[in-house]
């Protein structure tokens, strides 16, 4: 069981691309305000241009460095993925790990809740909800992360239950451990490789429903994001600059998600393939 | 006939016996056991007034307290009413008379008989105790050791004394003659009352129908001698049991830890006992009748560390634990024995409520066991049968070791690593920081079965089920860690549950055998007995298919 996951993601060639493209993201959004000379809610006349050596790619209908907003979305685009892959990974441990140890009526009650999240499609939840509370980013990101643990749960519960039985997990209970040692101490560090693979799950998914929330034009409209890019350069397909200013955006996105599967693929492979299975349903 | 009480004897500062209560009546055989310096001998002169220490308390002979007698009156009863046989044969013979003459003697110098007279019943005696007639001519050189001493019993008795006194009468004989005079003094008993005196339980258990165990100059024990013997209730007579070789019993020998020691208060044997208290250091023990039975001990004797009452346990329909009371005493091994799926890991785990019991109790010191609180773990703990899976991956043998004092939150981060070090040391594997920082799966099953034994010894637990703990080990390996076993016993005092499918490994390390089938305890007792003489055909099924070299 001692298997190095670092070494593992590594040594697969998926895992190298991955990690080499979410680096680029990570660096572009860390050093955004060094990689370009504008601000990206910084308004001129200059709009609508196609790509020049003053706008690198061009700028849109109020005259914004798209190069910048570029930069800037990429943020937005991580912190509500990473922000949502913590968040819900916490709240998956919490109600699969106690779930599993605690059994009984409170298992019954979790899991039927985890049944209900699972059948409920959650963008029509975020859309509903945000329609009436305007979220800004943060409360996008607790909202996403309170819909999106159910899948982690059940998983984490399902190795959770195996992991109960095990003997080393006796043996602390023979010592006198109570449910928190065992779950922290023995059941957590057990689950190891498939919180990673939950972990990016969840990010790749956050960062996708982002995304497509700005796209629908919920949330912050004044939030620099790639959805909202989209959904801006869309409104002026008319005008056959809008190339410049949609392509960008969509790659970028489609790159980090990219990015995000590849690395996932890598961890997953780590895994037994009994677990496998469980981790992608 | 006899009944000494509060008998003290000290050489100057020296206090030999403290306090000796006895009761001799005629026609009965009383052993004193001890070990050798316990004052057994001691006890004997000062009953003859040989002694040349301080005495007090009170002889009675007959009524007569022998302490207060005069000289002269002393020396009508000596030999003539009270005899003894000293224990180094060779210098007690006159070197210038013949058999026939040493015996004969006292007749003639006390009872003025005639010559003749005393030789023909000095012949017939000698011819009881087994001297064949060509030897009664025969110069006291001349004789074997045996020969000797079957003189001396036939003198001593030749006044026929109305208490006889033996210093290990039998010990410094061969075997063979060893039980041909034995038989001869029981055959020659007579309405005589007799104190043997002897290191050897084998001459107790041959002479005597009752016994006393004496321990740092005070009686600890009396009792019928087979019941002693074969359920000894202080724990000095138990581990005087366990460190004698004979063919009764079959576990392995346990010595007694440390060594007896003067003067020592309280219990004199507090320090070596395992289940001493602080009352035990301070507080003289009295001598407790109880069903003819008497032990000088502050916890009634040997206590009983953990007992089942009907424990009932079943995982759907099928009864794993059915209705099974067990008790298990401070400082012994229980063996549970039986096949694969009679219960025994479930009852082990039932009793250190990894499962919840459907029906019954456990108790532990007679204190029923209702919420398994962290004390209780610290006072229980057990070896689960696969070492490589109840040892966590992730943790270094330190780590694991400092587990259970982590989790019950034992003094410093420290102290919780010197002790862990420690115990690590005790189950005999290295101390060395390489070692330490080792992760289970660089071990062997012979380090990982002792990696998981230092962990449950870590917390000082008073009972230890150990769950088939060398069914993953070659023999060698195995035989190692059940030899440590039973030396953590022999030094800590710890109980055994150990619980094996293999009767062969149970009768080496165990006091007592319980076969357990379908959930239930067919049959135990004694493991000599149940080995020696099974009750139960399941019993007898599993003695016929244990292991054997022929």
């Amino acid at each position: 069981m001692h298997i190095s996951l670092k070494r593992e993601i590594k040594r697969s060639h998926f895992g190298q691309a991955g990690l080499a493209i979410l680096a680029l993201v990570v660096i572009a959004a860390i050093f955004a305000p060094l990689l370009s000379g504008y601000e990206p809610t910084a308004t001129s006349v200059n709009s609508l241009q196609a790509p020049s050596a003053a706008h690198w790619l061009g700028t849109n209908h109020v005259g914004q460095d798209i190069w910048s907003q570029l930069l800037y979305g990429a943020r937005t685009s991580l912190a509500v993925g990473f922000g949502v892959g913590i968040l819900s990974l916490i709240l998956s441990i919490i109600f699969g790990v106690s779930a599993a140890l605690i059994g009984g009526i409170y298992d019954q009650i979790i899991m039927r809740i985890v049944d209900a999240l699972i059948v409920i499609p959650m963008i029509i939840i975020v859309i509903l909800v945000a329609a009436y509370i305007r979220p800004d980013l943060p409360v996008i990101i607790l909202l996403l992360s309170a819909l999106s643990w159910q899948g982690g749960a059940r998983v984490i519960r399902a190795q959770a239950l195996s992991l109960k039985q095990s003997g080393h997990i006796a043996a602390a209970r023979g010592m006198g451990a109570g449910q928190v040692y065992v779950a922290l101490k023995h059941i957590v560090p057990d689950l190891g490789p498939i919180l990673l693979v939950e972990f990016i799950y969840g990010v790749r998914r956050a960062v996708f429903i982002q995304a497509g929330l700005a796209f629908l034009g919920i949330g912050d409209p004044m939030q620099v994001s790639w959805g909202t890019m989209m959904r801006d350069a869309m409104s002026y397909s008319y005008l056959n600059v809008w190339q410049w200013w949609l392509i960008p955006a969509g790659v970028a996105l489609s790159l980090t998600i990219i990015g995000l599967t590849f690395v996932s693929h890598a961890a997953e492979s780590v895994l037994d393939p009994r677990l496998r299975g469980e981790a992608v349903a | 006939m006899l009944e000494i009480k509060n008998l003290r004897v000290s050489y100057g500062t020296d206090a030999v016996l403290t306090g000796v209560d006895l009761e001799i009546k005629a026609g009965e055989t009383l052993a004193i056991i001890g070990e050798s310096g316990a004052g057994k001998t001691t006890l004997g002169l000062s009953i003859m007034r040989l002694a040349e220490a301080s005495v007090t308390g009170e002889i009675c002979f007959k009524g007569k307290d022998l302490l207060r007698l005069s000289g002269d009156e002393m020396r009508a009863l000596r030999w003539d009413a009270i005899a003894m046989v000293f224990q180094n044969v060779n210098n007690v013979l006159n070197p210038v008379h013949n058999c026939l003459e040493q015996v004969a003697e006292p007749l003639v110098a006390h009872r003025h008989a005639g010559k003749k007279y005393a030789r023909e019943k000095a012949g017939e005696l000698l011819a009881r105790f087994g001297l064949p007639r060509q030897r009664f001519k025969a110069y006291p050189h001349q004789l074997s050791g045996g020969e000797q001493q079957r003189v001396l019993l036939a003198m001593s008795l030749v006044l026929d004394p109305d208490l006889l006194i033996m210093d290990e009468p039998l010990s410094s004989l061969d075997v063979t003659t060893r039980e041909e005079l034995g038989e001869l003094l029981k055959q020659n008993g007579g309405s005589n009352a007799r104190l043997v005196i002897s290191h050897d339980l084998d001459t107790a258990a041959r002479l005597a129908g009752r016994l006393a165990v004496l321990y740092g100059g005070r009686i600890v024990e009396t009792g019928p001698t087979v019941a002693v013997l074969e359920n000894p209730r202080h724990p000095y007579t138990r581990a005087l049991v366990r460190a004698y070789p004979n063919m009764t019993t079959v576990k392995d020998l346990q010595g007694i830890k440390g060594r007896m020691t003067r003067p020592v208060s309280g219990c004199a044997f507090h320090p070596r006992c395992t289940q001493a208290i602080t009352k035990c250091k301070t507080e003289i023990p009295p001598l407790v009748r109880h069903e003819g039975r008497a032990v000088a001990c502050h916890r009634g004797g040997i206590i009983t560390l953990l007992a089942t009452e009907n424990l009932a346990r079943s995982f759907g329909a099928i009864k794993a634990v059915d209705g099974v009371s067990l008790a298990i005493a401070a400082g012994e091994t229980l063996a549970l024995v039986g096949q694969s799926g009679s219960g025994k890991t479930t009852l082990a785990k039932t009793i250190m409520g990894l499962h919840q019991p459907q029906a019954g109790a456990v108790y532990l010191e007679g204190k029923k066991v209702t919420d398994r609180k962290k004390a209780f773990y610290r006072r229980v703990q057990m070896i689960f049968q696969n070492p490589g899976e109840s040892l966590s991956h992730r943790l270094s043998v330190l780590e694991l070791v400092t587990e259970p004092l982590d989790i019950q939150r034992i003094g410093t981060k420290a102290e919780r690593r010197e002790k862990a070090i420690r115990t690590i040391g005790e189950v005999e594997l290295s101390t060395e920081e390489r070692f330490l920082d080792t992760y289970p799966h660089h071990l062997s099953g012979g380090e990982l079965q002792r990696v998981a034994i230092a962990r449950a010894l870590a917390l000082d637990p008073d009972l230890l089920i150990a769950d088939e703990p060398t069914a993953f080990l070659d023999a060698s390996v195995g035989a190692k860690i059940l030899k440590l076993l039973l030396n953590l016993q022999e030094n800590r005092g710890l109980s055994l549950l150990y619980i094996t499918h293999d009767i062969a490994a149970a009768r080496k390390v165990s006091d007592r055998i319980a076969v357990m089938l379908a959930g239930k305890i067919v049959e135990s007792g004694p493991s000599a007995r149940v080995v020696a003489a099974p009750q139960q055909d399941y019993t007898r099924r599993l003695l016929a298919s244990a292991a054997s070299l022929h």
